[in-house]
């Protein structure tokens, strides 16, 4: 008896959270929006809160943090439902993510704001802004495909990385003409993300980017996408317009140059 | 027309201190829907998305004093603020592609570790040298006010 009980109420709440989830057949349609926005919070406040005891431990970034705590916690919930990872995050957090990712739109937007408070080195350097995106794009192209080489990615691997210093609606598109694999390239354009985030100021150290303020900015809004603008913000506001200008230019770059150097390297 | 919205509304502002909030979100939902209307005109071969779009017009407008300073900045500022939070769904979307991650995912981890850095410093360093040529050959002003 007690048992069988038991069973009940696990069912009763595996469906009344699963309704709340959208993951039931009933409830697909559905998809409470309210799960992703909660999960998205708590696990970027419980990132916060990490970096904050960690004393600033880099792989303590809340954004690292919230990103692989919350596949876990996808993967956990998918498990305990019996359906695989990618299912339950299109159906469950998917709708709530959706919406953060939404204003995405009006911050990318935004950082016309610290471009145009600088106005005065981009008027002065725009012609060095320009130059340096291209050439530099174009010997990083030459790196990163050799690069790949070396470590044994596929032609398809290998088309899906070229894209990557564009925002991701450019990379993908992008990455697909060539020949690339458009999942791929937005994974990239999200691990230049996080990885800068994590990473930056030590590579900026390490590597005396700082050096020289304009450079440091266009290298960390290419690399970094956005969120290198926001940490270009942190050295200063030089850095932080350079990184915004960079984030445009070097899409618009990327667009141009990228094609015709997967067919110079026989990609397609 | 776009243009003639936003002065408008700068004008319903003509105080000093800065626009209220609503007028601030009026602005970019304004320039968002303007560019949300130019992205598709672009041809499939060379994408130009909505929000670079949008980047590109708020600075015009900016620049041409159309917008000023005070009718975005406490919006903008405060979504810039934002933006690690905001990439969170974006590395949480990497649940839906594990099985690639599963199948070469080190090489790959691997190759966009070293793309990240070599993108940031080839391109900081190519700078670096363009400035320098600026200085001692082309031998223009290099100054900046930090």
């Amino acid at each position: 008896m007690m048992t069988l009980t038991a069973t009940a109420h696990m069912a009763v709440w595996g469906k009344w959270l699963g309704d709340a989830l959208g993951t039931n057949a009933a409830g697909a349609s559905a998809g409470n929006a309210l799960f992703g926005i909660f999960l998205s919070l708590v696990v970027y406040l419980f990132g916060q809160w990490l970096f904050k005891i960690g004393k600033g431990f880099f792989l303590f970034q809340p954004l690292f943090v919230g990103m692989v705590l919350g596949i876990f916690i996808l993967f956990l919930f998918a498990k305990a439902f019996g359906t695989d990872t990618a299912t339950f995050y299109k159906s469950a957090y998917l709708p709530g993510g959706n919406i953060i990712f939404w204003f995405l739109n009006p911050a990318t937007i935004a950082f016309a704001i610290p471009l145009y408070r600088r106005n005065d080195v981009v008027k002065k350097f725009w012609l060095e802004i320009v130059l340096s995106l291209i050439v530099g794009l174009v010997i990083s192209l030459f790196v990163i495909y050799y690069v790949s080489k070396l470590i044994g990615l596929d032609n398809v691997g290998i088309a899906s990385m070229m894209p990557q210093a564009a925002t991701t609606a450019i990379a993908m598109p992008i990455a697909g003409a060539i020949g690339g694999n458009t999942a791929v390239t937005a994974m990239a354009c999200i691990l230049n993300a996080v990885i800068i985030y994590a990473l930056g100021d030590w590579l900026v150290k390490f590597f005396h980017v700082n050096s020289d303020p304009i450079g440091a900015g266009l290298g960390l809004g290419t690399a970094g996408h956005t969120v290198g603008s926001a940490k270009a913000l942190q050295l200063g506001s030089i850095q932080g317009s350079m990184a915004s200008i960079a984030v445009v230019v070097i899409s618009i770059v990327v667009d141009i140059v990228v094609p015709p150097f997967a067919s110079m390297m026989g990609l397609i | 027309m776009a243009a003639n919205d936003k002065a408008t509304k700068t004008e319903t502002a003509k105080e000093e201190q800065a626009s209220p909030i609503l007028i601030q979100m009026g602005i970019f939902a304004a320039i968002l829907f303007v560019s949300s209307l130019i992205s598709p005109l672009f041809p499939a071969t060379f994408p130009v998305p909505t929000p670079v779009i949008g980047l590109v017009i708020l600075y015009i407008l900016l620049a041409s004093h159309i917008v000023k300073l005070r009718n975005v900045e406490k919006f903008g500022d405060f979504m810039i603020s934002l933006i690690a939070f905001l990439f969170v769904p974006s590395g949480i979307q990497l649940a839906a592609s594990l099985d690639i991650l599963k199948a070469q995912g080190v090489q790959l981890v691997v190759v966009i570790l070293i793309a990240t850095i070599v993108l940031l410093v080839v391109v900081a360093y190519t700078t670096a040298g363009f400035i320098w040529l600026r200085k001692n050959v082309f031998h223009r002003d290099v100054n900046v006010e930090e």
